[in-house]
């Protein structure tokens, strides 16, 4: 692969790692701010931000943790005929369809800019007794998109250097990072 | 091009890039955005973003991550130990009583935990070496495992009943009590089959040996069952708190999480390791099923777009002329079929919306169906070749069991899970009955 594809691939993947396991601890806040909307309630007056913040967090979770879930190999793939492939012919076979998921984050992330643009330019809020702006959050899901799509292109990359039969380093750490089922 | 072509056409190329092996979340949202585009040019392409917005106002998809963090700190906990030991003292001197055990410690897991994730890792890491250790049949023990950890979407508390909720529009909390005698009662079928097959082969679940039993004193099992007292307590703090209304279900989810936590805390197994490879595999899981359900709901859009519940309605009423009962039986048939092939966690979220409008035009009770649906789930959480189940315990069993014996495992389970499905269909009241005295109706 020429160093420009390696150096991107390296980079991205240390970006998402980071941003990935910023995010797995997200999981605490999100537990805090529910456990905290339950015993306000029980003790005094009920809260009234907890539960949008929570979808906040929730999207801002699952979203900034998809690519490093990515690079895991958390995301399920249909295995019946997959399973059986050799290596290379998975990483060939990947490399065409991953450019279906690519075109998939593309149109997420056009929606997403579009509909950003519009809260920050009426100052959206959200319909409720809370009324936070809209524009925050939008703006966290459509970077966290963006890192998902560069994510699928680094994916893209490093298949087709499999597919030529020189693979890339992972960045992953086998202590650290649990490695799932699809991965590759 | 009809509508019913474009539909066709969707699920056809859907189907060719799941084959290929393609991230699930990635070839439904290609297929649908791509459809959305064709068919309404530039206005499609926001659809899959909206999606996205759809999702976060589904407060109830909050319980998720937290119920998938909470069933890997359970087991990281100790408590599920605890548990086996208790069932292991108690069911050990019956033919086939470990597997028997397995299941009870499974019934009692899917009362603190809403996913099948938590009984399979459980299962797999500490009931599945025990149960290979004294000589029990690799496959009934395969089955066993599987089929038990899949009623932890159907006994209370339930992740699946919560999506499904969502779209119906049913209330939670009935739908949870709905689950819980049909899943008491497939708990009940399980251990009779095994009870049954193991009397007549008795090879595959041998008897502990009695000189083991002696040792057994009455002292030790009355010892033993104090493992119950924690389940007893997460169970009440969740779903008992929830039910009786003091909290509401993303909170008392919370709870749960937070009970899960101070559990491992008091057992002395709480440490900063633990901490760090729950929440790495709970963002896993959730990425995962997030990533399915924000795609699945695009395709869905277009799916409704395209009147695709009209569609349908007319294709079995008018069509082919049907009754009610047909048509809630091909329903059914229809969603076991197309369940085993596709995601399971993407079927409920494409499928159901085009099934409950249906459902409730025909004048079934949307409780009770939330029932049969969740049944029919669990039978492809385990069907080959795509279901969570298999995909776990391929993932977590050990070496010396291979992909056909865990394929061959679950066909007596499934046998059993069917007939409980006619039985929830012929005898509504298994269902509805205990939501109905707790509520009234």
């Amino acid at each position: 692969m020429p160093p420009i594809a390696r150096a991107y691939v390296r980079w991205i993947d240390r970006i998402n790692r980071a941003v990935g396991r910023a995010a797995m601890w997200g999981i605490f806040a999100l537990i805090g701010v529910l456990f905290w909307s339950a015993i306000s309630k029980a003790a005094f007056t009920p809260s009234i931000w907890t539960l949008e913040a929570a979808q906040f967090l929730m999207v801002a979770y699952y979203l900034l943790g998809g690519p490093y879930s990515m690079q895991t190999g958390d995301h399920v793939r249909m295995d019946l005929a997959y399973s059986r492939w050799s290596p290379r012919t998975r990483a060939a076979v990947d490399s065409v369809t991953v450019l279906f998921l690519i075109f998939y984050l593309g149109f997420l992330l056009a929606g997403g800019i579009s509909s950003t643009i519009y809260s920050i330019e009426f100052g959206e809020r959200a319909r409720s007794l809370w009324r936070p702006y809209m524009w925050p959050i939008k703006v966290v899901m459509c970077v966290a998109i963006a890192l998902m799509a560069l994510q699928a292109i680094a994916q893209l990359i490093r298949n087709i250097a499999e597919a030529r039969g020189t693979p890339l380093p992972s960045a992953l750490d086998p202590a650290r990072d649990h490695v799932g089922e699809g991965a590759q | 091009m009809s509508y019913e072509a474009i539909a066709l056409m969707m699920f056809a190329s859907m189907m060719v890039m799941l084959i290929t092996g393609q991230r699930v979340f990635g070839a439904i949202g290609a297929v649908a955005v791509a459809a959305a585009v064709l068919m309404w040019g530039g206005g499609g392409f926001e659809l899959a973003f909206s999606s996205a917005m759809k999702l976060m106002r589904w407060y109830p998809l909050l319980t998720l991550p937290l119920f998938i963090y909470m069933g890997y700190m359970m087991s990281e906990s100790g408590i599920a130990d605890d548990l086996y030991e208790m069932f292991h003292i108690w069911s050990g001197g019956l033919r086939g009583g470990l597997a028997v055990g397995t299941i009870l410690l499974m019934v009692a897991i899917s009362a603190m935990n809403g996913l099948s994730v938590a009984g399979m890792a459980i299962g797999a890491t500490i009931a599945m070496p025990e149960l290979l250790r004294r000589g029990y049949d690799k496959i009934m023990v395969t089955g066993v495992i599987q089929a038990g950890s899949s009623l932890g979407i159907l006994v209370p508390p339930s992740v699946v009943l919560v999506l499904y909720g969502m779209i119906a529009r049913a209330p939670v909390g009935q739908l949870w009590l709905a689950g819980a005698i049909p899943g008491l009662m497939m708990a009940s079928m399980f251990i009779a089959y095994i009870v049954i097959r193991c009397r007549l082969q008795p090879s595959l679940g041998p008897v502990l040996p009695a000189a083991e039993r002696a040792q057994i004193t009455w002292g030790d099992k009355l010892r033993s069952l104090r493992a119950g007292v924690w389940p007893l307590l997460i169970f009440f703090s969740m779903t008992g708190l929830f039910v009786m209304g003091y909290t509401s279900l993303v909170e008392s989810s919370a709870v749960g999480a937070v009970a899960a936590t101070l559990a491992a805390l008091f057992k002395g197994r709480l440490s900063f390791r633990v901490l760090e490879a729950t929440a790495r595999k709970t963002l896993g899981i959730s990425c995962m099923f997030m990533w399915i359900i924000l795609a699945a709901l695009c395709f869905g859009a277009v799916f409704d777009g395209l009147g695709a519940v009209r569609a349908l309605e007319s294709l079995f009423t008018e069509k082919l002329g049907l009754g009610p009962w047909e048509i809630l039986i091909l329903m059914q048939l229809t969603y076991l079929i197309l369940g085993t092939f596709l995601d399971d966690t993407a079927m409920l979220v494409i499928v159901a919306p085009l099934f409950v409008p249906l459902v409730k035009a025909l004048g079934f009770d949307l409780v009770w169906y939330g029932v049969l649906y969740t049944i029919t789930c669990q039978v492809a959480y385990m069907t080959p070749p795509f279901g969570y189940n298999l995909f776990l315990m391929r993932a977590m069993a050990p070496p010396e069991i291979g992909i056909t014996d865990i394929y061959r495992s679950v066909i007596p389970f499934v046998g059993v899970m069917v007939l409980a499905l006619v039985l929830v269909m012929a005898f509504p009241q298994i269902a509805l009955w205990l939501p109905g005295l707790v509520y009234g109706n």
